[in-house]
């Protein structure tokens, strides 16, 4: 960075001054603030949630030349006002616990509209750093950037930096800490907005210092002139304030001159000073280069080529996800189920602890701890591409391909991608939600996910279809899947008129130019996500599985499961089943495990219908389980990675894994269901309750119960009407017997 | 004449923002202001939304919104 000059008039550090200096770090989006914040504060980030909204709150503490810093990000934002939930966040941080010194993130390259956000921030008199991000970007397109000029114009020390190279992360720390000393002295003078603002923004000014001191102790009185002066919404609840009566006169001149939209006069004046200034400290060559991104997008964007790229892209994200981490998943499966379950088994015996402990410790604790532990992979995986989709610019191309599409169905073009990985596993797919911008897309998105049929569900057809469509799986399994899509397709529609009447967001997208994001901030993005995933949602799902656990063993001693609380509970359920052709006990209670996991459903009704005799299995020594594990990771790291290389269809979604000779619990469900009702069964497990890891997935993303109850009770009616149609319809047309 | 009218490659000048409330101000904070010059970029594959240049960067937009926002046709 050497074309960037020194700052004489900021460089004096204070000595004595032994407090912890609050930063809060704001800046657009696409402008790399995550990256510059990841560069600095790296593995120290602590990641949380605003309070009260679901938006992403990161925060870090750490020292800097033997001063405390406290580093607060503010959620990515193009402005102030008061709609977005972001913005509002930002906004509320800033006005309410006034920071020491805001760094300002720019993109170096997109000078106007970032500054249009730092002219809000000078707003607030609150000292400024400016980092000028992305700065090695600029120099290499042959922007010259007076740097000093715009230090002189805003009165603010200003740091190039590029966050992606560690350059200038030090110097601007640096200017950090100085500014913050000096704080008095420091705080930036007011910019001219023109004559006739200016001055009605002092006479509104002056009115509240007289009027109300108790707010102007609170807010910077220039600050709060200008908010009442745009009419912001916010402002006005919250402080209640008369707008006619203390505007009206002082605005009685701008209104004359100007005409009575005063909103775009505000937003106008700030645009025109952010467009003054870059005319002024900005150079670019005058010959410009066809820039790489908009030949990129020449492709990507094509009117014939952009859907098809779009589908590969998909493609791809979805191969790489579930096959890259499927065999780990099997693996920790393996290894949960297997030496881990036999060392317990074995460290219990030791100790004379009672037969049923080992069962709870086994089938309860360790099974649930298991379950948790073989979502890790997929999860970790998903959120790195995903990052990857968003870092590198081309998840805002997909959405601007996909959203006509999403739209008839109330969603957004970002809404596409969570639906595809709702199709591995939906639990990845309701966190790729937050890929959205705004709650209600999120939400409504989320609801539809679970009628993509993901992976757990396979098991439970492959085993119907194995029994009673032996002759057309792929036409049967095939069709549950497009059913799924159907009523997702329905059920937009019907919420969209419904629970979530009303206008649509709108579709207000900047195309950010493509950028390669750094593997360190993806892999801290991933390992963030995979972290959160692990502890809050482990605990819940490890509660689940250990009160299953209990019911299928209570009461004590328990030997047939009719008499376990679990074949109660279906026998209650079971009538409420009957209509649809499939009222046991068994089918209800194997429906009830299935709150765990889908698949599950399969693993309770070999266990109801079949049981297995205990047998003595020769248990293999430590060392052999020890060399086992080993081995099979390293088999398990080949299978990854020959998934990735092969060509050959999704392993994740083939069916061909059915295995075609006879068993016990092949022969009972022969018994138990006719081939309409089995149908009924697999439409009723496609499409009945998300389970427990989705739920509380939903729960993470959108606080509080309410929304998985909404989609527990969409999903079970449907379930329910869809196979009561299946079975009342088909005995109709004469189909079952 | 809006800018939804507008053809890939052609430029306008803006008028007026029709819309009102959160999207209004959004296209404003977003840069789209009267006196400023806006040229559609691409249409998406299916036809909405779509790309638009203004100040020095792309941005993406249903015909819906477009539609308010009133443009005089440049050269």
């Amino acid at each position: 960075m050497s074309a960037a000059p020194k700052l004489p008039p900021f460089s004096a550090a204070h000595p004595a001054a032994a407090r912890t200096i609050t930063v809060a770090v704001a800046g657009n989006p696409n402008s790399g603030k995550s990256t510059l914040i990841n560069a600095i504060a790296g593995s120290r980030l602590h990641v949380g949630n605003w309070p009260g909204v679901t938006v992403e709150k990161k925060e870090a503490a750490f020292e800097h030349e033997g001063r405390r810093i406290r580093l607060v990000d503010l959620p990515g934002t193009y402005s102030l006002s008061p709609y977005s939930q972001e913005e509002i966040v930002a906004r509320d941080y800033l006005a309410h616990e006034r920071p020491d010194v805001i760094v300002n993130v720019v993109d170096s390259t997109n000078l106007e509209r970032n500054l249009y956000l730092t002219v809000q921030l000078l707003e607030l008199g609150i000292p400024v750093v400016m980092a000028l991000n992305v700065y090695d970007e600029a120099q290499a397109k042959g922007h010259r950037i007076d740097v000093r000029g715009i230090e002189a114009r805003l009165g603010v020390p200003v740091v190039p930096t590029s966050a992606t190279r560690k350059e200038g992360l030090a110097e601007l720390l640096g200017t950090v800490v100085a500014t913050a000393d000096r704080r008095q002295v420091r705080t930036p003078a007011p910019l001219s907005y023109g004559p006739d603002l200016d001055a009605a923004t002092g006479g509104v000014a002056r009115a509240l210092e007289e009027r109300h001191p108790e707010l102007t102790a609170h807010f910077p009185a220039r600050w709060l002139a200008l908010k009442l002066i745009e009419g912001d919404a916010r402002v006005l609840e919250e402080t209640a304030l008369d707008r006619g009566a203390l505007v009206a006169r002082p605005l009685e001149h701008l209104v004359a001159a100007h005409g009575d939209d005063v909103e775009a006069i505000v937003a106008e004046a700030r645009y025109g000073l952010a467009a003054g200034l870059t005319r002024e400290v900005l150079e670019k060559p005058r010959l410009q280069k066809t820039e790489l991104t908009e030949r990129i997008d020449r492709v990507v964007l094509n009117r014939f080529l952009g859907i098809p790229i779009f589908l590969a892209a998909m493609w791809i994200v979805f191969k790489l996800t579930f096959d890259l981490s499927a065999p780990f998943g099997d693996w920790i499966d393996a290894m949960t189920s297997g030496p881990v379950k036999r060392w317990a088994a074995a460290l219990l015996g030791m100790i004379g602890a009672p037969g049923w402990t080992v069962s709870l410790v086994n089938d309860g604790i360790i099974a649930g701890v298991g379950f948790v532990l073989v979502f890790v992979p997929v999860i970790f995986a998903m959120m790195f591409f995903i990052t990857f989709l968003e870092g590198s610019g081309y998840m805002a191309r997909a959405a601007f391909v996909m959203d006509k599409a999403m739209h008839a169905m109330g969603l957004h073009g970002k809404s596409f991608i969570p639906m595809v990985l709702g199709f591995g596993c939906n639990v990845p797919g309701v966190y790729a939600t937050r890929t959205l911008e705004s709650g209600r897309d999120r939400i409504l998105t989320a609801l539809l996910i679970p009628l993509m049929s993901c992976g757990a569900r396979l098991p439970v057809y492959v085993l119907f279809v194995g029994v009673f469509f032996p002759n057309r799986p792929g036409t049967v399994i095939w069709s549950l899947y497009v059913i799924g899509i159907a009523l997702a397709i329905t059920m937009g529609v019907v919420f969209k008129k419904t629970l979530f009447r009303g206008e649509a967001p709108a579709f207000i997208m900047e195309l950010p130019p493509y950028r390669m994001p750094s593997l360190r901030s993806l892999c801290l993005h991933t390992w963030e996500k995979g972290k959160h995933f692990l502890t809050k949602a482990g605990t819940y799902i490890l509660a689940v599985s250990v009160i299953v656990w209990f019911m299928l063993n209570l009461p004590w001693g328990v030997q047939d499961k009719k008499d376990s609380y679990l074949g109660k509970a279906g026998q209650v359920m079971a009538p409420a089943l009957a209509p649809l052709g499939f009222g046991t006990w068994e089918a209800a209670s194997s429906l009830i495990t299935g709150v765990i996991a889908k698949e599950i459903v399969v693993g309770t009704m070999s266990e109801i219908y079949a049981p297995k005799p205990a047998h003595e299995e020769q248990a293999p020594t430590f060392a052999e389980d020890l060399r086992e594990i080993g081995t099979s990771f390293a088999g398990a790291a080949r299978e990854a990675l020959s998934n990735v290389v092969s060509t050959a269809g999704l392993s994740s979604i083939s069916i061909d894994k059915a295995d075609e000779a006879p068993s016990p619990l092949k022969d009972a469900v022969r018994g138990a269901f006719t081939p309409l009702t089995a149908l009924g069964f697999m439409v009723f497990v496609l499409l009945y309750m998300p389970c427990v890891v989705v739920a509380i997935a939903m729960r993470q993303e959108f606080g509080g119960w309410k929304w998985f109850g909404v989609a527990f009770a969409y999903q079970t009616a449907l379930a329910w009407g869809m196979a009561l149609l299946i079975y009342q319809g088909g005995r109709l047309l004469g189909l079952g017997a | 004449m809006n800018l939804a009218k507008l053809a890939p490659g052609e430029k306008g000048r803006i008028t007026a923002i029709g819309a009102i409330g959160p999207m209004r101000r959004r296209l404003m904070d977003m840069g789209l202001l009267p006196g400023e010059e806006v040229r559609v970029e691409k249409v998406a594959p299916l036809g909405d939304p779509i790309e638009v240049r203004i100040r020095s960067y792309h941005l993406s937009l249903r015909k819906k919104e477009a539609e308010g926002i009133a443009v005089e046709v440049t050269p």
